[in-house]
């Protein structure tokens, strides 16, 4: 059970990452990155034939899957995990956009800023723990 | 340095999420209850910082015009709209056109900070639009002056920083805009949009 998520900005650079468990072990480690910017493209595309936040799976990767959320202001989060489990990832997807918009308060923080804090990255591996 | 953390944002501390309405800090007045629910705050308070910034950032600005402190109030007004339409436009659908925007705009953004829905909506359908707001509520209040003129003249610069609230609010959502506002006579004021078409 294991996932790679990643906050995508506006400009396509990438916010945040995380990898909880190991997926992709056999292949590398920096195949994760890969395949979560490779699979922007789908996000681009199939974000405009919904209106919803959530787009469910957008791309598959041998047998893993690319699930994405885009936000109000075209950032995406993006979820490469193994197993369907579309409610649990719609919940993640879902409060980890409130935590983001969190970070957003501040003050200090810009769009598009990397974040590297350790407590946002402590409430990420939470709430994955919660619902995924 | 980003901090997760909030440091403005005024959401209640026992870790309620941003759902609890109303999603802004500028409303209710005098609610101060220390139950579950966000914590609000009250209306003169955020008048007299509105009202203090002009003075206050023209005596930071030695020597400056005033042209720059207009610019100043406008980006801190852009800062703030960006990082509250992404909190506002949270369970909203995501947007298809710049018309819906603009709506959006016109309702929910104006209701959140506002506590009123703009009044008249105007297009041109080629990327300009104007709202229309009759009853400006950060006008209310306004006096010392004797005549609508005098009072209209002294109250306009601080319509630059709800100019840059809404130029910030569609900069977050994805839009370079240019906005103006003017008034004829508070506490009536008007705002003009103009989005790039890219064409």
């Amino acid at each position: 059970m294991s996932y790679y998520f990643a906050i995508v900005g506006t400009r396509d650079s990438p916010i945040y990452e995380a990898a909880i468990g190991n997926p992709l072990k056999d292949d590398g480690k920096h195949l994760h990155q890969f395949v979560l910017h490779a699979a922007l493209d789908f996000v681009d595309d199939i974000m405009w034939t919904t209106p919803n936040m959530y787009l469910r799976v957008v791309d598959k990767f041998n047998d893993w899957f690319v699930s994405a959320f885009v936000s109000a202001g075209n950032v995406r989060f993006m979820l490469l995990h193994d197993s369907k489990n579309e409610d649990g990832i719609r919940n993640f997807f879902t409060d980890v956009h409130e935590l983001y918009i969190k970070s957003l308060m501040n003050p200090f923080y810009e769009v598009n800023d990397p974040i590297d804090n350790p407590a946002f990255d402590l409430k990420v591996r939470t709430i994955a723990r919660r619902f995924l | 340095m980003s901090s997760a953390l909030p440091t403005y944002s005024t959401t209640s501390v026992s870790g309620g999420s941003i759902n609890n309405a109303p999603p802004s800090s500028v409303s209710a007045v005098g609610a101060t209850s220390l139950a579950s629910g966000p914590l609000l705050v009250a209306e003169p308070a955020l008048f007299g910082l509105l009202i203090e910034m002009g003075p206050a950032l023209e005596a930071a600005m030695t020597g400056g015009a005033r042209e720059a402190v207009f610019f100043k109030m406008e980006m801190l007004g852009y800062n703030v709209g960006q990082r509250l339409v992404e909190r506002l436009a949270k369970d909203h659908a995501r947007f298809t056109d710049t018309l819906d925007v603009v709506k959006f705009i016109c309702k929910e953004f104006w209701m959140a900070v506002f506590r009123k829905q703009v009044d008249n909506l105007k297009t041109n359908h080629r990327g300009v639009y104007v709202l229309q707001d009759n009853n400006f509520r950060w006008f209310m209040n306004a006096s010392g002056a004797t005549t609508l003129q005098d009072a209209t003249q002294a109250m306009t610069p601080f319509l630059w920083f709800p100019c840059g609230l809404i130029r910030g609010a569609l900069a977050g959502l994805g839009y370079a805009t240019v906005v103006m506002a003017e008034s004829v006579g508070i506490p009536q004021c008007t705002f003009q949009i103009k989005i790039a078409t890219g064409r």
